[in-house]
C-alpha cells in the first residue's frame, strides 16, 4: 500500500486535520481567534522591514536625530527610547527576533526529542530505562534555571550572545517535553493489535514505526508544541530580562527592551515598557488560545463532535411495524 | 480509601490557611499604620540606599567601593581625609620621612580606643600592616603596599616604616583601606574575618547588623576618641536595580542614594518635589584603553585618529544629562597638576577632518573595521548606550566601522588586555592624588595588561616617586600627561561628579562631596 | 493491586530518587565545568597576579583530576557541605538558610494565592462550561499566564505603589523594622510573631502582598486549566450519571460529588507549579528586591562564582526531587490505584 499519488499521500494528513474541521462552540473560536493573533505576528515578523517605519537601532533621520524618550506622537506611534529608537519599529523586528529564535529552539526539541522518544519508547530496555531518568530528572527542573545556566555558560564561549545561545538555552530545556510525550503514547500505541499484527507479518521496526506509529503520535505534537512555543516566548523574554539574551545592537527583543524600561518607569515613562509588554501578551496568549483550540479539537476527552444529520434510508416495507 | 474525605480534608486545610493568611494581612495592614510611631525613636537614624555591593568588610581584603564605604565607618588609618581632599593625620600626630625618603617615622595619637574599649597602640598598627602582606588577600589590595619593606615599633606610639625604595609620597598610601587598624587580639593573622563576624576598629561607628546583600546597621561608636557623629546611626540599604531604589526613596522608605542612579533616573529626580540631587566636584572617571600591540591599534594613526573622534559632548550630554564632563586627560580636573593634555594635541570637539588627514597620511585604508568592547552592568546600564553613541559618532565619520562586543564583569575583568584590543574601563581613586591616576596606568606591566612600556614614561615616574619638592612632583606629573597623550595607550573620556540624591530634610551632604570621594556619613543630620 | 501497601509504595519510590539525585548532581557538576575560561580569575577579577591563582586553585582543590573532584564534590553533598562562595567567602549552608527562607516565605504565599483564585475560577469554569463565566475565566487564566512575571510586578508596583501608594515596592520589610527584628528562623513573619512584634508583622505582610499576589497571579493559569479539565472530566463521569439517575438535584451533584472529585489532583498540581513556582520566583525577586535564593543565584551567576551557582543550583534539584516524592507520596496516600 505504498502512497502512489499525492492525493493517497496527503490521506494521514486529511484523517489528522479531521476533528479541526468538525470542531464547533468555545473550541471553534479559541482555535480562530488564536490563529488570527499568530499570524498577525507572523505577519509582522516576515515583513518587518516593509511594514516597520524605521529600523530598529535608527536614530536619526536624514542628519536629524530622533528625540530621546519622546511621548508618543504622530512621528513616533510608540514614542521612543533612551536611545533615540523608535519604540514601534523595536516592536516590529521584536517579533522577527522572537519568531526567529522560537521556530530555531522548537525545531532543535522537536528534532532531537522526538527521535530519541520514539526510538526509546518502542525499543524499551536498558536505553529507555536511562533515559527515562535522566529526561524526568531534568523534567521536573524550572525551566528558567536551566535556560539562564546554558545561556550564561554560551555567552562566555565562542557562540557569545545572541539568538543561537538564546535557542540553545530554550532547546535543552524543551527536549525532556517532547521526549516525555512521544515516548508515552508511543508505548500505549505499541499494544495496538494493528502494530502487533504488523510485528507478527514480519514488518521490520523501522517500517512499523514510520509507517503506524509515527502518524498516530505526531498527531499529539502540534497542540504541544503552540502551547510550547508560547512558554519559550516566556522564556526568552525572561532571559533578556535578566541579561542573557539578545545585546541591543544585535536585534531587538521584548524582554531586553522591559528591562531597560524599568529604570524608565519609575521616572513617568511609560511607553518604552509598556508596548514591549503588551506585545509578549498578545502573541503568548494568541498561541495559547490556538494551542488550546488544538488540544480541544483533538484531544478525544474534551472534544465534543458536531452532530451531522444523519438520514436513514426507509424502510423497504413500510407496513412491517413491530 | 474515601475520596471524599480526602478532598474534603483537602478544601478544610486550604481554607483554613487562606484565611489565616486573609487575617494576617488585614490585620497587618490597619496594624502597618501603628510602625510609624514606634520609628519617632528612631528618626534621628539616616537611612541610605545604594546599588554598590559589600564583598569583604574585613580591611585586608577590601578593594571595592562598596565595601569601602563599610570600612571607612568603622576603621581609620594613620593619615586620611577627613575635611575634603586635603591629606591629614587622623590616627597618627604626623610622619617624618628620612632623608634617603625609606624610612618613614609616625607619632600615634594617645587615648585612641577601639570599639569595645580597648586602646590602640604601635603593635595593632603593626599587626595591621604585617598581617595585609601576609594574607595577601584576593582582592590585591595588598599591591598598594608593595613598597613596603617592613614595618617596626618604638614603644606603644611610635611606628617606623621601611620601605624599598625612596617615595615622598608615602602618607598617601597610609590614607587607604590598606593602612586601616584593626585590634590586634580580634583578628587571625592568617584569615579574613567574615562578613558576618563583629568588627572592631577605631571609626565612629560601630557595626552592629550586617545582613549580607540586605542591610548594614551601624550605631555610634561609644568608645569613639573624636566628635561624635551628627546622627543617631545609619542603615544601608543594598538594592540590585536602581529603579527598585528609586520607588523607595519616592515612597519615603530611604532618606538618601549615594551610587548610582542611571542618567534617566536622576533627571526625574531632580524635577521631584522632596527631593534634592547634591552634586559636587568628582573624581570617577572613564576611558578606553588599547593593547598597543594589537592590529589594527598597533597603528598610532588609528589612536589618532580615534582620539580625534571622541565624541565626549554628545555622551556627556545625551547620554548622562550633564552628570558628566569631558574628560582631557586620565588625571581628573580638581586635582592638583591635572592639564588638558588630550584638547591640547587633538581638540575639544570631534574633528573629522583632522582624523582623515593622519589616516590618510599613515597610508590606512578607510573605513577601518574595529572592534570595541565594553561590559553591560557594572558601571551601569547607560554603558550601553555610551558605547552606542561612540559606535555612532565613528560610522558617521565614515572612517571606522565599528563592532561592539559585550561581557558580564566577572569575564571581562578577568580578560582586558589579554583579549581584547580596545576596551572600556572606569577608575576611582585609591588615593585623591594625581600620582594614583598615572603611575597604575603608565608603568609597564600596567594591570590591564595593554602592553604598553615606553622607557621615557618610566623615567618620569620615577622622577615623580623620587621628587623631593611639590614643585617636581607636578612638573613630572604634567610631563607624563602631555607623553601619554602623544603615545595614546588610552583614550579618557568622561569625568563624573559626585552624586547624592536625599531628601530635603537631610542636611550635611553638598559638605562632602569632593575630590576625596568620601561619603562621610557622620556629617550628615535629618531636620 | 491487591496486598500493596502504602508502606511499600514509599520505600520503592525513594529507592528511586537516588538515581534521580545523581543525575542531577552530575549533570550540574559537568555544566560547571565545561565553563569556558577559568573560574576562579574570572570570579576575582583582574586584581590577581598568576601565582596566587595558582595557589587559590590549589587550595579548593581544582588542580586535581576531574574524577577525585567529582568524588569529594557528591562526598560534600552527602555531608551537607555545600561549601563557601568565592567572591564573598560566604559559606553556601548560611545563603541557604537565610536567602532560603525569603524564598519559602515569598513562594508559601503566592502558592496560596495561586491556589485559591486559580481553584475558585477553574471550579465556576468547568461547571458552567462553554458560557461567558467559562470563556471569561479560561480568558483569565491564560492572560494571567501569558503576562510576563516581571512585567506585571512593575505594573503593580507603578499602580498599586506609586500612584495610589497603598503599598510597598521593594523588600521584605522598611529598613529601620528590618534593622530591628531580631533573628530567629529567618522568616521574617515567624519571628515578628515570635517576638509578640505586631506593628513589624503588619509591616512584613504589607511587603509580602504584592510580590506574592504577582507570582501567585502569574502561576495561577495552571491551576485554572487543570481543575477545569478535571470538573469537566468529572462530570461527565458514570457515577455523576447514576447520582443523577436516583434523582440528586444538579446542584447537589456538582457540589457534593464533581468537585470534590476534581480536587484530588489539586495536589499533582501543586507538585508541577512548584518548578513554575521557583523558576518564577527568580524573576520575583530580581523585580522587588527580594533577598531569595533565586535573586541570590543571578547575583552569583552575573559574578561568575562557580562555587555559589553549583551550590545554589544543587539546592534547587534537591528541592525539586523531594517535591515530586511528597507529591507522589500524597497522591498514593489518597488515590490506591496508583500504588504499583
Amino acid at each position: 500500500m505504498a502512497a502512489t499519488t499525492p492525493r493517497a499521500a496527503l490521506q494521514p494528513i486529511v484523517r489528522a486535520a479531521k476533528p479541526i474541521r468538525e470542531a464547533h462552540g468555545i473550541a471553534r473560536g479559541m482555535l480562530w481567534s488564536g490563529t488570527a493573533i499568530t499570524l498577525f505576528f507572523v505577519v509582522l515578523a516576515l515583513f518587518a522591514p516593509w511594514i516597520s517605519p524605521y529600523k530598529f537601532n535608527q536614530y536619526r533621520s536624514g542628519n536629524v536625530r530622533f528625540p530621546q524618550l519622546a511621548h508618543p506622537s504622530h512621528k513616533h506611534l510608540f514614542g521612543t527610547t533612551v536611545q533615540s529608537s523608535d519604540v514601534m519599529a523595536r516592536v516590529i523586528y521584536g517579533a522577527q527576533t522572537e519568531l526567529k529564535v522560537v521556530v530555531i529552539a522548537l525545531a532543535m526539541a522537536l528534532v532531537v526529542g522526538v527521535p530519541l522518544g520514539l526510538v526509546s519508547g518502542y525499543f524499551g530496555g536498558i536505553l529507555d530505562r536511562g533515559l527515562v531518568l535522566i529526561m524526568d530528572a531534568l523534567f521536573a527542573f524550572p525551566y528558567l534555571l536551566i535556560a539562564i545556566v546554558i545561556a550564561f555558560l554560551l555567552s562566555s564561549s565562542s557562540i557569545g550572545s545572541g539568538v543561537l545561545t538564546a535557542a540553545i538555552a530554550i532547546t535543552v530545556a524543551y527536549v525532556p517535553l517532547y521526549f516525555r510525550v512521544v515516548r508515552n503514547h508511543v508505548i500505549s500505541v505499541r499494544e495496538e493489535p494493528y502494530v502487533d499484527a504488523a510485528r507478527a507479518l514480519g514488518a521490520r521496526p523501522r517500517t512499523v514505526i514510520r509507517k503506524y506509529v509515527f502518524f498516530n503520535v505526531v498527531q499529539n505534537v502540534p497542540p504541544i508544541a503552540t502551547l510550547n512555543a508560547a512558554d519559550a516566548i516566556l522564556l526568552l523574554a525572561a532571559l533578556g530580562f535578566l541579561g542573557y539574551g539578545i545585546q541591543p545592537n544585535q536585534g531587538a527583543e521584548w524582554g531586553y527592551d522591559i528591562n531597560r524600561a524599568v529604570s524608565d518607569a519609575s521616572s513617568g515613562i511609560w511607553w518604552t515598557g509598556l508596548f514591549p509588554g503588551i506585545a509578549i501578551v498578545l502573541l503568548v496568549t494568541g498561541l495559547t488560545l490556538l494551542g488550546e483550540g488544538l488540544n480541544e479539537t483533538i484531544n478525544p476527552v474534551l472534544r465534543r463532535r458536531r452532530f451531522g444529520r444523519i438520514d436513514f434510508e426507509p424502510l423497504a416495507d413500510e407496513s412491517e411495524q413491530p | 480509601m474515601d475520596l471524599k474525605w480526602s478532598s474534603r480534608r483537602i478544601v478544610l486545610v486550604a481554607a483554613v490557611l487562606a484565611s489565616l493568611a486573609a487575617v494576617a494581612v488585614v490585620a497587618g495592614s490597619s496594624l502597618a499604620g501603628v510602625s510609624s510611631h514606634h520609628s519617632t525613636t528612631a528618626s534621628s537614624v539616616i537611612v541610605d540606599g545604594t546599588t554598590d555591593t559589600v564583598v569583604n568588610i574585613d580591611p585586608a581584603n577590601e578593594y571595592d567601593y562598596g565595601s569601602f564605604t563599610v570600612d571607612l565607618l568603622i576603621f581609620q588609618g594613620l593619615y586620611g581625609f577627613p575635611h575634603g581632599a586635603k591629606l591629614e593625620p587622623v590616627l597618627a600626630t604626623g610622619c617624618k620621612a628620612s632623608a634617603n625618603l625609606k624610612t618613614w617615622t609616625c607619632g600615634l595619637r594617645k587615648n585612641v580606643k577601639f570599639s569595645d574599649g580597648n586602646p590602640m597602640t604601635s603593635a595593632d598598627v603593626k599587626y595591621s600592616f604585617d598581617r595585609v602582606l601576609k594574607i595577601k588577600g584576593d582582592q590585591g589590595i595588598y599591591t598598594l603596599l608593595s613598597n613596603l619593606k617592613s614595618t617596626t615599633v618604638s614603644g606603644p606610639y611610635t611606628v617606623v616604616f621601611h620601605l624599598k625604595a625612596p617615595q615622598s609620597t608615602w602618607p598617601l598610601i597610609l590614607s587607604t583601606n590598606a593602612g586601616y587598624v584593626v585590634e590586634k587580639a580580634k583578628y587571625p593573622f592568617t584569615k579574613i574575618a567574615a562578613n558576618t563576624d563583629p568588627q572592631y576598629g577605631t571609626g565612629p561607628y560601630e557595626l552592629t547588623k550586617f545582613s549580607p546583600g540586605q542591610q548594614a546597621v551601624f550605631t555610634p561608636n561609644p568608645n569613639y576618641w573624636g566628635p561624635k557623629p551628627k546622627n543617631g546611626g545609619l542603615i544601608i540599604n543594598y538594592y540590585s536595580k536602581s529603579s527598585t531604589m528609586k520607588l523607595a526613596l519616592q515612597k519615603g522608605d530611604l532618606d538618601m542614594v549615594f551610587r548610582d542612579f542611571t542618567p534617566t533616573e536622576l533627571s526625574s529626580l531632580a524635577k521631584t518635589k522632596g527631593i534634592v540631587v547634591h552634586s559636587g566636584n568628582g573624581v570617577v572617571i572613564r576611558y578606553l584603553v588599547f593593547n598597543v600591540k594589537d592590529a589594527p591599534f598597533d597603528n598610532l594613526a588609528v589612536r589618532q585618529a580615534l582620539a580625534y573622534l571622541m565624541p565626549r559632548q554628545d555622551i556627556a550630554s545625551r547620554v548622562y544629562h550633564g552628570s558628566v564632563q569631558p574628560l582631557y586627560s586620565m588625571v581628573p580636573k580638581g586635582l592638583p597638576g591635572q592639564i588638558d593634555a588630550y584638547k591640547t594635541l587633538y581638540g575639544a570637539s570631534p574633528s573629522v577632518a583632522k582624523a582623515k588627514a593622519v589616516l590618510a597620511k599613515a597610508g590606512v585604508q578607510t573605513p577601518v573595521p574595529v572592534t570595541l568592547w565594553w561590559t553591560p552592568t557594572h558601571y551601569g546600564d547607560a554603558s550601553a548606550d555610551e558605547y552606542t553613541e561612540i559606535q555612532r559618532a565613528l560610522n558617521a565619520s565614515g572612517l571606522f566601522k565599528v563592532t561592539l562586543k559585550s561581557a558580564e564583569w566577572a569575564q571581562y575583568s578577568g580578560a582586558l588586555g589579554k583579549q581584547y584590543g580596545a576596551f572600556q574601563l572606569g577608575w576611582f581613586p585609591d588615593y585623591p592624588d594625581a600620582e594614583d591616576y598615572t603611575v597604575s596606568f603608565y608603568q609597564c606591566g600596567a594591570f590591564y595588561n595593554n602592553q604598553y612600556c615606553s622607557p621615557a614614561m618610566t623615567k618620569l615616574i620615577e622622577k615623580e616617586r623620587a621628587a623631593r619638592t611639590t614643585g617636581a612632583r607636578i612638573a613630572a606629573l604634567k610631563a607624563m600627561q602631555m607623553l601619554a597623550a602623544k603615545d595614546l595607550p588610552t583614550i579618557p573620556y568622561w569625568q563624573g561628579k559626585m552624586i547624592a540624591v536625599s531628601k530635603s530634610n537631610v542636611q550635611g551632604i553638598n559638605g562632602t562631596l569632593d575630590a576625596a570621594f568620601y561619603m562621610r556619613f557622620w556629617e550628615l543630620s535629618k531636620s | 493491586m491487591a496486598g500493596t501497601s502504602l508502606r511499600t509504595y514509599l520505600l520503592t519510590r525513594l529507592a528511586l530518587v537516588v538515581p534521580m539525585v545523581l543525575i542531577l548532581l552530575t549533570l550540574v557538576f559537568l555544566l560547571m565545568r565545561v565553563a569556558p575560561g577559568d573560574p576562579i580569575s574570572a570570579a576575582l577579577g583582574g586584581h590577581v597576579p598568576p601565582a596566587l591563582i595558582k595557589q587559590i586553585r590549589h587550595q579548593l582543590g581544582f588542580d586535581k583530576p576531574l574524577l577525585t573532584q567529582y568524588g569529594t564534590y557528591l562526598w560534600d553533598i552527602a555531608r551537607g557541605n555545600f561549601g563557601t562562595t568565592i567572591t564573598d567567602h560566604r559559606p553556601l549552608s548560611q545563603i541557604i538558610t537565610v536567602n532560603g527562607a525569603a524564598t519559602l516565605e515569598l513562594t508559601f504565599f503566592a502558592m496560596l494565592i495561586a491556589i485559591v483564585v486559580g481553584v475558585v475560577i477553574g471550579l465556576v469554569a468547568g461547571r458552567y462550561r462553554d458560557t461567558p463565566l467559562d470563556v471569561f475565566g479560561r480568558l483569565f487564566g491564560i492572560v494571567a499566564y501569558a503576562t510576563p512575571v516581571f512585567f506585571l510586578g512593575l505594573m503593580g508596583q507603578l499602580v498599586f505603589g506609586v500612584w495610589l501608594n497603598w503599598l510597598p515596592t521593594s523588600d521584605q520589610a522598611s529598613p529601620i523594622t528590618q534593622a530591628l527584628l531580631k533573628t530567629h528562623t529567618n522568616i521574617l513573619a515567624l519571628d515578628a510573631v515570635i517576638d509578640g512584634n505586631w506593628s513589624a508583622l503588619g509591616d512584613v505582610m504589607k511587603h509580602l502582598i504584592l510580590p506574592a499576589a504577582t507570582l501567585g497571579l502569574a502561576t495561577a493559569g495552571i491551576f485554572i486549566r487543570l481543575i477545569r479539565v478535571n470538573v469537566i472530566r468529572t462530570l461527565r463521569d458514570d457515577y455523576i450519571e447514576a447520582a443523577r439517575a436516583r434523582g440528586i438535584t444538579e446542584r447537589s451533584v456538582v457540589y457534593h460529588h464533581a468537585f470534590k472529585n476534581a480536587l484530588v489532583p489539586v495536589i499533582t498540581v501543586v507538585g508541577l507549579n512548584m518548578a513554575l513556582l521557583l523558576g518564577g520566583a527568580v524573576l520575583t525577586e530580581t523585580t522587588f528586591n527580594w533577598p531569595g535564593i533565586g535573586h541570590a543565584l543571578v547575583t552569583y551567576l552575573e559574578n561568575r562564582d562557580y562555587t555559589a551557582v553549583q551550590g545554589i543550583i544543587v539546592v534547587f534539584a534537591l528541592v525539586v526531587v523531594a517535591m515530586s516524592v511528597i507529591v507522589d507520596f500524597l497522591n498514593a496516600y489518597v488515590d490506591p490505584r496508583i500504588r504499583y
